[in-house]
Parts: C-alpha cells; structure tokens; sequence
C-alpha cells in the first residue's frame, strides 16, 4: 500500500463535484480492493445489476388480487376442513367455511394474465411481469415469515438479502450507501429485516425514512465553506498521523471516508430531491411537486438512486400496525392497494422508458398470502397464510407475461410448482449472476448462506 | 453410544501388553505418518491403516501385513523403501521413516500385529483418537511456582526468531499508559497520569501503573463490557414484541462487579451457571449475588409469539451460548444431528437441553401470554414475608371496611330496586342466537325512536345469560341521541378509553353511567376494578371476583384472548344468573333515540345471550344510585399498592426430568429420553439421581475442564492484543484456528489455573511482558496478521469507548455506576408484534450502560461496530464506512461534545496554553510548533465568532485518527 495521499486536487474536485455520479476519486475508491463495497464480478454474466424490492407488509391476500379462483367463489359458504398453523386449538374456529373473493378478475395485456380490480395499474403492466401464484412460506406469524422472506431464518437474527448482495457485487457508486431500504414506519422484527447481522458492517442496509433528513447526519450543520475549512484542518492532522505509521491502509481508508462522506452531503440529497423530475413524471407517480413522503415518493426515489449505482432499494410500504394484515374486515386492502398500485406501474414503465428495466430486477413480494377461509361464512376477513400466496418478478433477465406455478382450485395450497421463500432467494440471487450455493460467509465454523441449509431450487422457468 | 468405545478404551490398555506395546509405539507412528493417506474418507491404494479390519483387507496391491511375518508384509517392504513403486511414506508426505520407527513396526509384525482398533470409532465429526488427543482437550502442564513475564516473550521468541521479523522496539512511556489505560478502563489517562508515568524513571514504574488501574471501579465495567459481547448480552427479550428485561440490568451490574474483585473465573462460570444453588447457603449478599449471576442463563433469547411454544429455540440459544462462551466449542451445531467436525453429539446435545429443561428460567412475558412472571427474589423468604405482613394486616383492615361499606350500599340499593320496579318500562328486548348480532332496531323500531326522559331517570341495558351457565362475551353498541336541543349523543364507544377511572364513571354534559350486576336484591355496583385480563394492559374491566363483568378492548387492534376482540369495543360478560347492566342517568328533560346492537361474539357451542332494554321513569332514582356506587368508593378503603421485592430475571431449579431426543431437531419428533450428563468426549459424568437439575454439576465441570481455561485465557489474550493465540477464540475445534503459540498458550492456562483463576493475575504477567510493551507498527508482509507480536497491533476504538471518550473530554462523564432503564412501568405495557417496544435512552453514564435492544439496534453501536445483541461476539468488527464520517461531520451529539470540549479550552485564558491542554487532553503529548502554528492559522482564516472557532478546531481534533486510534 502506498503512502495516502490523495492528492488535494482531488480532494477540491470531489468537494465541488460531490454531485457527480462517478468523481475521479470515487473511481479511485472503486480501484481500491480493500474496500468492501468495491464493485465484484457475479459468478457469472448476467443482464440484472440492481434490485428494487417491494414489500408490502402484513400479508396481502393472494385470492383477491393477483391468484383468480372462481372455484372459491361458487363454493362460497362450503365447509372445509385444513389443519391449518393458524386455527390449531383456536376457539370458535372449530369449523371453517370458503370465503369467496371480494375483487373481479379480468385478463389484461396481451399475454392475458389476470388480475383483480384491486391493482388496476399494474394490470397494465402484466406484459413485463412474471408472476409466481405459488408461493409458500415456513411462518405463520408476522414476525417470523417477515424476517424469512428478508434474510431466510425464521427465527435467528442473519443477513438480510439485500447485506447478501452487496456482499456479492459490492456497488457502483460510493457516494451513496449500497443498500438503502425506504420505510416510512418499521415493518415487523424491526431493524433485522435489513441488517447485516455477521456479514461486515458496510453490508448493513441504511434506512431512509421519507421527510426532511432522510439519511442520518446528511443535513451539513455547518456552511460548506467552513466545514471544507474543518475537514482540511482534519486530513492535515490524519495525514501527518499517517505519515509516521507507515501508511497503515486502516486509517488510510478511514481518512478517505471523509472525502466520501462529504460527498454524501450532496449526493444523498440530491438522489431523494425530485425537482429535476417533469411534471409529467411527478404525475405519473400520482405525485404533488413538493411531496416528500407516500409509496409515489419512495419509487421515484428508488428509480433516482438505481440511476445512481445503488445495488439493491427495498421499498417497504407501511409499518408493523394499520398493514395489509386484514382479520377484521378485507376492504382495508383498499386503501393499501391505492397506496401502491399507481407509483408501482409508474415505477416500471418509467425504468423501461429510460432504457433501466434492462438493468434492473423488481421484486414485489409479502410475507405470507391470506386463508381463503374463515370461521363463518359471512366474515369479513382473512387469516394469515403460509400455505399459499402470490409474488412477482419484472425487468432484468426475468421472462416477462408468464404465470409461474399454481395453488389447488381454491387458492389453499401452492400444489403446481411450488416455490419456497428459499426458493425466491435462490432465483432473485441467480437473475443477479449469483449462485446461491456458492455465496457463503464463514461465521462461527460454518459456511452460512441467504438460501439455508435444506436446499433451494432456483426457478429456471421465470428466466428469460 | 460413540462415548461407550472411549470409556472402554483404558480396560483393554491394561489388559493386554500387545495392546499396551500398539498404543504406545505404533498408533502414534501410524497417526503421525500414515493416516495423511489411509484413513477415514481416505484410502489411497484402497488401503485404511485405522482399522484393524482396514490392514486386513488389505489394499489394491492385495495383503498388508502378514502378521508374524515382516518380510513377507507388504507394509515392512514399503517402509523399508525396497521397492521404488511401494516406497511408503511418499518423499512428498515427509519421506522414509527413522529406522528406529522401521524396527518398531517390523517388530509390531514380528509380535502378530496385535491391534485394538475394532471398529472406527467416531465421536460425533471427529474421529475418536483424534479427539482425544485434540489439542484443546489436553491435560495443562504443570505451573512454574513463580512465573515471569520472561517466559512469554521466550515463548514468542522462539517463532519470532526464525522468521525475517525484527521486534519493534519498546513503545515510549505517553503510548504506553494511553494503551493500558484504554486496555484496562476504555477511558484516556489524564494527563496528570501521563506526567506522573513520564516522571517516573523507577522499574516499578509500569507495574505501579497497571495496579492503578485494576484497582479502578472502571476497570470492571470495561473487561466486564467484554464480557457482555460474549454472551450476548441485550435489556430485551427479543420475541415478536420484543418487550424490556426490567431486572437484566442486575445481571450486567454483577460481571462488572465480578471482574473488579477479581473472582475467581471457576467460580465466575459456577456463579453464572449455578450461582442460586452453589451460594443458597452463603451469607445474605452472596446468596442474592449468586441469584443475579444466574441472569446468564436467564437472558437467552426468547423466539416467536408464544415464547413457549419456541422454547427449543432458546435451549439451543443457551446450548450454543454456553459452548462457545465457556467451551469454546459450538455445541449449538449439534441440535439437529451429531457435530459434522467436533466430537459432539446429538446426544450430547439433549444431555445438557434435559439440565435447562430442569430449570425454571424467568418469564419475560409476551403478546399472548401477558405479563412477566417467576423472577426470583433477592431477599429470603422470611424477610419478604416480614416486609408483607404489616402490608398484608393494613389491607385486610381495609378490605372489611370495603365489605361493610359494600353490605350498606346493598341494602340501600334494594330498596331502590324495590322503587324501581314499579316504575320501570321495558322498550325492548330479544334473543342473540350462538354466535349472532341483533341490533335495536330490528325489534323495536318505533319504541326507541322517541323516548321522553326527565333528568335523574335512567335508561337501562341488560344483559341476561340464557339457561346455559351464561358466561358469554357480549359485545355492545349503544348510543343515545338527544333528538331537539343540541343533538348530544352519549354512546358506551366513550368509554373503551379511561373505563376504569370511576364507577359511576361520569359521561359527557352531565351524565353519569353505571356498571352493575342485577339480583335478586337489586342491583350491586362492580366495585373491582381491573387495567388488564390475562395480563393484557389494552383490556380493562370492572368485575366482582376475577371474572370480568364489564370490560373494554382498548387497543386499536383486535386482541386474541378466549375469543377475537375487536379493536376499542366495549363487552359485557353476564355470570350465572348474574345479569349485567349498564344504566345511563340522563342529564337532561327531553326527548333521546336509543340505537346499538348486541353480539354475541364468543361461539362457544351454547346458547347465546338476551338483552332488555329499560326506562325506569323515577327522577330521584338516578341521583340515588349515583350516590349508592359512590359511597363504595372511599380513601380510607383503598388497598395500597404492595411492597417492592428486590427481584432479579434469574433463573431456580424446577421439576427434574430428562428430555427427550428430538429427530432432526424438531420438538414434535421425540425419540428416546436421554439422561443428563456432560459432554462425552469431556468425561461424560452423569447427573446423580439425588441431585437438582444437574446445573451445579454442570458449572464444576465446565470449571475443571482445561478447553474452559484455555479458551477464557485466549480471551484475555485476545482483548489485550486484538487476536487471540488462538485466532477463532468462540471455536477451539477443529473449524477453529489452531493455537498460533501452543506453548505459551498452555502455559499461560496452566498459571492461571495455578493463580486460584485471577483474571487480574493474567492482566500483570501479561502486561508485564516486552511483546505487551513494544511499540505498533504495520504488519511486515511476511507476517500480515502480526501474529508473531513483533509489535503491537494498532486498533480503533470501540463504540463504547469512543463515546465514553468524548464524555470524558468534554467533561459531561458521569463515572458511577448505573441501576435500572427508564422502562415504562410494567402494568402500562400494551407492546403486541405490531406494536413492539422500541425506545432510546440517553445517558451521559459510560456506553456499557446504553439499553441495548434485541430487534432494533442502538444506532450509534451498530455504526461503529457494537456487538451483537443477538448472538455471542468473539471479536468486535472494524469497519470503516463514510457515514462513520458523517457522524463525525453532523451528528448532534458529536457536536455537543465539541462544543463542551472547547468551552472548557476557552477557560484557558493564552490561545496557546489551550492548544497544549488540547493536546494533552486527547493525544497524551504538546503539540509541535508546527501544529501549533496550524491551529494559529485555523484559528485565524475560520470566519466565525471565537466559540465557534474552537469548536471548529476541536470537530477536527476529535475526529481525528490519533484521538479515535490506539498505538
């Protein structure tokens, strides 16, 4: 390693050109194979460079929005029988009976793909959609099938999906963090879902919440021209540090962060300031000018920061309370459903315009589906539903306008092609040039991997 | 089973001499020469040599050995290197043997090649022998009655010598007392230590240092914060809501206070396994200590919903835990099947599960299982029961003032049930079928569309239960619109929150309502009141006796008790032939409409429920019995609160019993009861009939076994030099790193032993040493991991001791001690999975104090590498992110502390004399004349006013590489 000095030019470069996507010294950075976050090749080639995540949170009925059962309309009122995790012992559950769906289904688009009146947006989108209709899960619980469907253990804290893949491919531009999660409010199991437990710190996800500081410590507290002041004064002092310890590369990469970090202060804000949008694209995301919070906000800013080099955005779209999670009464999908449906078609149509669908892999996904039962007839709502749900997968190297896969006649059990939340793991690390049995971590004497240790399949029918 | 093969082993040593003369001589020749190739997986020229049936089967060049007969055994002639093809062992894998080794073996022949090795004996991943001598399980040399620190740096020397790797030469004395006072407290010296230290030329002087600083109350809240990382230590319970250990804190106070008065690591472990059993006879503070130390145990990690349900979970968290903390073996691995690498068993495994299934562990609580419960109290019984019986006395003083007080009230509650009765309309009333919802309207339309009220009359619903025994939850919907006027509405939906202020509970603009039961004497008010059922706070009721007769879901979410409560509904609950009723005393002379439903909402295959609704047409009647329920509640009645026990989240013996293998892991797959015992491959002693659960046994033997010692003294290694003599220190097995100095680190273990287990005795020998006080320097490539120690590894601070570090500088440090978070109080609690607790709390107390959360990490720890709350931490990360430095740039407490820190420059009156003590303060040296001159200049082109300055100039000094690095 050779002593420091990044020369001050590029220093002043990087101070006033913080904004740039790729300033000379971030290129530098990128050269630097010491650092974690530096740019790896994946096992092998593929069209997929960036991942943007949605997650819906509390468990978003399959049979009334993206899996059509007519069957479970006409037998309406049937009583069936299930030995079912969220009925075992549970008084006044004793019987159950099929609830039939509260949407219509219509084809859509050309490959005629069906989806309910909830998503009437993203019914315009099925051409560029592989759906998944069956999906199942290991949880009934929010808790445990949320971190799962994150980072594959339903029970122990591990690395998210999101750790696993910069861990893999590191990121493309060190202005920004490489995995950003958006979240106005925390989903279940909290800070788990996006950390990066015992893979290296870097890995960790950042966590944006939309409105004025989305990232922590961004806001400069002093005026640019006196915290450049600061910062020289700084590098003076770890540079004459530096000198009499042999260039020791720790507290050489430690003095870089601040040239990045100053960077930051421009770069992250200007990723989340939409002012450079039309007013065409803000409406199309259902946006006010000025907005800074809503699902409209956290797509458009995934699309910014994707544009940027961030590796993987995950959007989640609401919190631990107030969700998709509906008992009571199925008509609360609604207003969720409107919350996303618009900036979701938004989102795609606008990467694919941009040429950045290509690139990008899309991810739509929930923890678990909904029973399509309920202890009377006549309830209003759904119970949890590990058995059986619906995800779905667009843009880069995914076959777009298929259905994957199928659940019985009445959407109780995954039964054509089943695909396990390992399974998805294993398929969204492949359409990113990863194999999941290869991208391993030593922890502990054991080689740990996102896809765990009973084995994953990933799902060659929904590659393009 | 596989531990049976070793136990038998030493019976057959002594039964045969050929045997005797086998494992003596050639099972470690064979080891050492030939199983590179010829054993286990590995059979080169399809030959096993670990075997007996191996060398009798012989390989692809047909028979071995002819016992008796060495010329004729292939094996003699390839040791003997007669033959070019058959030269065994290969030049490559160490060339000809000794020919002393060649006559042992040709004699071994000779004799008939008697061999033991029935079968090949495995001991979980490990293969028998190979366990047995595994390095880490061997027997300690003996101790040197007077150790010197000599010893280690000739140990080190020995290594360091042969490679091209020049020692560092010796720190100077300002980096060496920063590094021992950061190594010992994980505060900077001040800098009157440093002047004293630089002064002082006496040989002692090091050492006068070092016993400074042991004798510091800092010193155990920093050795004793490393002991927190490993046993991953959090103040909450991590299941779905993730709720506060209210009492954990004592647990942390106890390693902190272990490690200052230096107790002796046997019994540290013994204390922390089994400190209730092993100090139950001990004087008062010891006994309660000994409890506290059982915390270890008792802060496992709590998984899922029902905490209950997944206690497999935090058995293997406990099993895993206690491997790697004490053993330095991950015997957690051995839950599901036999250890892949280490000589650990699935039996094994449920041997120790059965010790913690015979434990009563403390109750956190959880979302459906209510509040915490079975914490252990510090204080004996006797003393508890001294402290409640005056408590006990005073309240049963009151609760027959409250019977009296409760007879009078019913009396007077007859008669106006008497004068009731006459002038009492009924309006309505029907059936709610199992399971149904009937509303007002549907059976009296017109009755209740214009009710005439006078003002004092009451509008009365009832809640009767049907022939069955009645005990319904019955959820209610009333309101009561004023139909001229205003258009007031009074509807039961006002009281969901605050139901439990007051009975009679007073309503909006003057109206009171009242929650009573019905007898056949009359009414009597529910006079208990309740602020949770089943432990859930979002559910309040007013009863008589335990079941609730009245009571409100709270909570803006349905809650899941003996049936689905809506989110804020209000319910009625009618008992045996107890009828429920709520009654409205109007406020007002006018006209109302009555609407609402009832609904059955607890089907439980019986009869439903029925209402009636009343208007009692007596105007002095409301005021009647408003003033009746009011009587019942007096001061002078009141039940005070009880004592507080001291407790600690512990753990007590429970009911002894062995548990049952479970296949794969899985708990609904038992298999065979397997008896509690220790680890086969470390003895396999066998919990005696007469004893506990076997947790007593269980810390002696952990105690006693040499893989504890070595593995806790690799540790102490490890947190003075930043690795280990073994580098993996959580993995002594054979996934592990092997010892880099084997030696010294049996050595070292061996005078620890020899020391009564003194921790502090390590610290001295250790710190004593020349590698320990040599100056850093960067790793020479040929030693890129300095594990030779030719000098010492320069290191970051940790997360703690950076905060603490600018506490410190900026003067806000408060140094004592820390009891209790700030938790909300426990019966306020209403955390569900979709509502967990999440809280932070500032302190300007050392970080080893922050509450520390399982599910969402304290921001400041998890940017600068804290450890894991979830899972033991060998080994703090260093990583170096940007927005490390944006904390440094922005952050409002980084920013405080600067501006604290210059004030106090500032009252310094010379510019210069502040830059000194700067640099005093946080570099333990002056500044040179050129960096005094910078800061002139800093001082002079920042345009800002002078307290803006200096605290400009001291961003850059705090965040600098000197102050945040150690050398």
């Amino acid at each position: 390693m050779k002593p420091t000095s990044i020369p001050r030019r590029h220093f002043l470069q990087s101070t006033v050109t913080g904004s740039l996507l790729f300033p000379g010294l971030v290129q530098q950075l990128l050269a630097d194979s010491a650092d974690p976050l530096a740019p790896k090749a994946p096992h092998f080639t593929v069209k997929a460079k960036h991942v943007i995540f949605l997650f819906m949170t509390g468990g978003v009925s399959h049979v009334d929005t993206f899996d059509p059962k007519p069957e479970l309309g006409k037998g309406h009122g049937k009583e069936i029988k299930a030995d079912h995790p969220e009925i075992k012992g549970r008084p006044g559950y004793e019987r159950i009976y099929l609830k039939r769906p509260q949407w219509e289904f219509a084809k859509h688009g050309q490959c005629g793909t069906e989806v309910s009146g909830l998503f009437p947006h993203i019914a315009t989108c099925v051409d560029d959609i592989a759906f998944v209709r069956s999906m199942h899960t290991s949880h009934s619980n929010h808790y445990n099938a949320t971190l799962g469907m994150h980072t594959g253990s339903f029970a122990q804290s591990r690395p998210s999906i999101g750790s696993w893949m910069t861990y893999g491919l590191g990121t493309l531009n060190r202005n920004l963090p490489g995995f950003v999660v958006i979240a106005p409010k925390q989903t279940y199991a909290g800070t788990q879902v996006f950390a990066s437990d015992f893979l290296p710190g870097a890995h960790q996800g950042t966590l944006v919440v939309p409105g004025a500081e989305p990232v922590a410590n961004v806001a400069p507290r002093v005026p640019t021209a006196r915290q450049q002041l600061e910062l020289a004064a700084l590098r003076q002092m770890n540079e004459e540090h530096l000198a009499t310890r042999e260039a020791d590369p720790l507290l050489a990469a430690r003095l870089r962060t601040f040239e990045t970090a100053f960077g930051m202060q421009m770069a992250v804000p200007d990723a989340f300031e939409l002012k450079q949008e039309s007013d065409a694209t803000l409406a199309s995301y259902g946006l006010q000018r000025g907005q800074t919070t809503g699902f409209g906000w956290q797509c458009l800013a995934a699309r910014r920061l994707i544009e940027r080099g961030v590796r993987f955005v995950e959007l989640i779209d609401t919190g631990s309370s107030g969700n998709w999670d509906a008992h009571g009464d199925m008509m609360s999908h609604v207003p969720l459903a409107k919350n996303v449906d618009q900036p979701i078609a938004a989102l795609l149509r606008d990467l694919k315009q941009r040429g950045l669908l290509e690139d990008t892999l899309v991810v739509w996904t929930t923890e678990f589906g909904r029973t399509p039962f309920n202890n009377t007839a006549d309830a209003k709502g759904r119970e949890h539903h590990p058995w059986a749900f619906s995800s779905w997968l667009a843009g880069g190297g995914v076959k777009p306008g298929i259905v994957h896969g199928a659940t019985d006649d009445i959407g109780l059990r995954a039964v054509e092609k089943p695909v396990h939340a390992h399974d998805f793991h294993a398929t969204i690390l492949h359409l990113m040039g990863l194999e999941h049995e290869k991208l391993t971590y030593r922890h502990a004497g054991l080689d740990f991997r996102l896809t765990g240790v009973e084995g994953a399949n990933v799902v060659k029918e929904v590659l393009a | 089973m596989l531990g049976l093969g070793l136990a038998c082993f030493p019976s057959w040593v002594a039964a045969n001499s050929g045997t005797d003369f086998f494992e003596s001589k050639i099972r470690p020749l064979l080891v050492e020469h030939c199983y590179e190739c010829h054993s286990g997986e590995k059979t080169k020229g399809g030959l096993s040599l670990d075997t007996r049936a191996g060398w009798q089967k012989g390989g692809h060049s047909g028979a071995v050995i002819v016992p008796g007969k060495p010329e004729e055994s292939l094996l003699i002639k390839a040791v003997r290197y007669q033959d070019k093809e058959l030269a065994m062992p290969p030049q490559k894998h160490g060339g000809k043997l000794s020919d002393p080794k060649i006559t042992v073996l040709t004699e071994w022949v000779m004799q008939g090649a008697p061999d033991p090795r029935e079968t090949l004996a495995k001991v979980g991943g490990m293969k028998a022998e190979e366990a047995k001598n595994w390095w880490a399980f061997r027997a300690l040399p003996s101790p040197e009655a007077k150790p010197t620190s000599a010893r280690i740096d000739a140990f080190l020397h020995q290594q360091l010598a042969a490679k091209p790797v020049k020692p560092a030469a010796a720190a100077d004395p300002r980096t060496l007392i920063r590094r021992a006072t950061y190594d010992l407290t994980g505060l900077p010296p001040t800098p009157e230590e440093v002047e004293a230290f630089v002064a002082d030329r006496s040989p002692e002087a090091f050492a006068k240092v070092v016993e400074r600083l042991l004798a510091s109350p800092q010193y155990g809240v920093q050795w004793g914060r490393h002991w927190l990382d490993v046993v991953r230590y959090a103040d909450t319970a991590g299941e779905n809501t993730d709720r506060p250990l209210m009492h954990a804190w004592r647990y942390r106070n106890w390693v902190f206070d272990a490690f200052n008065r230096d107790l002796p690591y046997d019994d540290f472990v013994r204390w922390q396994i089994a400190g209730d059993i092993v100090n139950a006879e001990k004087a008062d503070s010891e006994r309660s200590a000994g409890i506290v130390a059982t915390g270890y145990l008792a802060i496992a990690r709590r998984f899922g919903h029902d905490i209950d349900k997944d206690m497999h979970l935090t058995f293997e968290d406990v099993i895993d835990n206690v491997g790697k903390n004490f053993l330095g073996l991950t015997t957690g691995c051995a839950r599901c099947h036999d250890h892949k690498y280490d000589p650990i068993t699935a039996q094994d495994y449920y041997a120790l599960y059965g010790i913690f299934e015979s434990t009563r562990f403390a109750f956190p609580g959880c979302e459906p299982k209510g509040q915490p419960r079975d914490m252990v109290p510090l204080i004996p019984t006797a003393q508890a029961e001294a402290m409640l019986k005056p408590w006990r006395e005073r309240n049963a003083k009151a609760e027959a003032e409250q019977k009296r007080r409760a007879e009078i009230a019913s009396a007077a509650q007859k008669t106006l049930g008497d004068a009731a009765g006459k002038r009492t309309r009924r309006l309505a009333g029907a059936q709610v079928g199992e399971g149904q919802s009937v509303a007002f309207a549907t059976v009296a339309g017109a009755a209740l569309k214009k009710i005439t009220v006078r003002k004092g009359e009451i509008l009365q619903l009832t809640v009767l239960p049907n022939a069955n025994h009645g005990a319904d939850s019955t959820l209610v919907e009333w309101n009561i619109r004023e139909t001229g006027g205003a258009g007031r509405v009074w509807s039961v939906a006002d009281l969901v929150q605050g139901l439990t202020q007051q009975n009679p509970h007073p309503g909006r603009d003057g109206a009171e309502w009242c929650f009573i039961e019905i007898t056949p004497k009359g009414p009597v008010f529910l006079t208990e009141k309740g602020d949770s059922i089943n432990g859930n706070s979002a559910l309040k009721k007013w009863s008589l006796g335990d079941t609730p007769s009245v009571f409100v879901n709270s909570a803006n979410q349905q809650v899941m008790v003996w049936t689905t409560l809506e989110a804020e509904s209000f319910f009625v609950h009618p008992g045996p032939n107890r009828p429920v009723a709520v009654a409205w005393v109007s406020p007002l002379d006018g006209e109302v409409e009555i609407a609402g439903r009832v609904a059955d909402v607890h089907p439980a295959k019986l009869d439903g429920v029925a209402f009636e609704l009343h208007h009692i047409a007596a105007p002095d009647y409301g005021a009647a019995l408003v003033s009746a329920g009011r009587s019942l509640r007096d001061k002078a009645a009141e039940i005070e609160p009880a004592p507080v026990i001291p407790v600690a989240y512990a753990v007590v013996e429970s009911k002894v019993k062995n548990a049952r293998f479970q296949l794969r892991g899985d708990p609904e797959k038992p298999g065979d009861e397997v008896p509690r015992r220790w680890l086969s491959i470390l003895g396999g002693e066998v919990v005696p009939a007469e004893a506990g659960s076997g947790r007593r046994e269980l810390g002696n033997w952990i105690a006693k076994s040499p893989i504890a010692a070595r593995a806790m003294v690799n540790r102490i290694w490890q947190w003075h030099f930043g690795v280990g003599l073994v580098p993996s220190p959580n993995d002594l097995g054979a996934r592990g790193e092997k010892p880099t100095h084997p030696e010294l680190l049996d050595w070292l273990t061996s005078q620890f032993v020899a020391s009564g287990y003194s921790v502090k005795a390590m610290h001295r020998l250790i710190m004593s040493s020349a590698a320990y006080q040599r100056a850093s320097a960067t790793p020479h490539t040929a030693d890129p991991d300095n594990h030779l120690l030719a000098h010492f590894t320069r290191r970051r601070l940790t997360a703690e001791e950076m905060r603490d570090s600018l506490l410190t500088v900026s003067r806000q440090l408060d140094p004592t001690s820390a009891e209790a978070h700030p938790f909300p109080a426990e019966a306020s609690w209403k955390f569900t999975q979709h509502n967990p607790f999440n809280a932070f709390y500032d302190t300007t107390k050392r970080s080893a104090y922050l509450m520390v959360q399982r599910q969402r990490r304290h921001p400041f720890l998890a940017l600068f590498d804290g450890a894991d709350p979830n899972a033991s931490t060998a080994i703090r990360q260093t990583t170096t992110v940007p927005t490390q430095a944006l904390y440094f740039i922005n952050d409002p407490f980084f920013h405080a502390q600067a501006g604290a820190f210059a004030a106090s420059l500032m009252k310094l009156p010379a510019e210069d004399a502040r830059v000194v003590q700067a640099y005093r303060l946080l570099f333990q040296r002056t500044p040179t004349a050129a960096e005094r001159e910078r800061c002139q200049t800093f001082l002079a082109t920042y345009p800002a006013s002078p307290p803006e300055k200096w605290a400009a100039y001291a961003r850059a000094l705090l965040a600098s590489n000197e102050f945040l690095h150690l050398d």
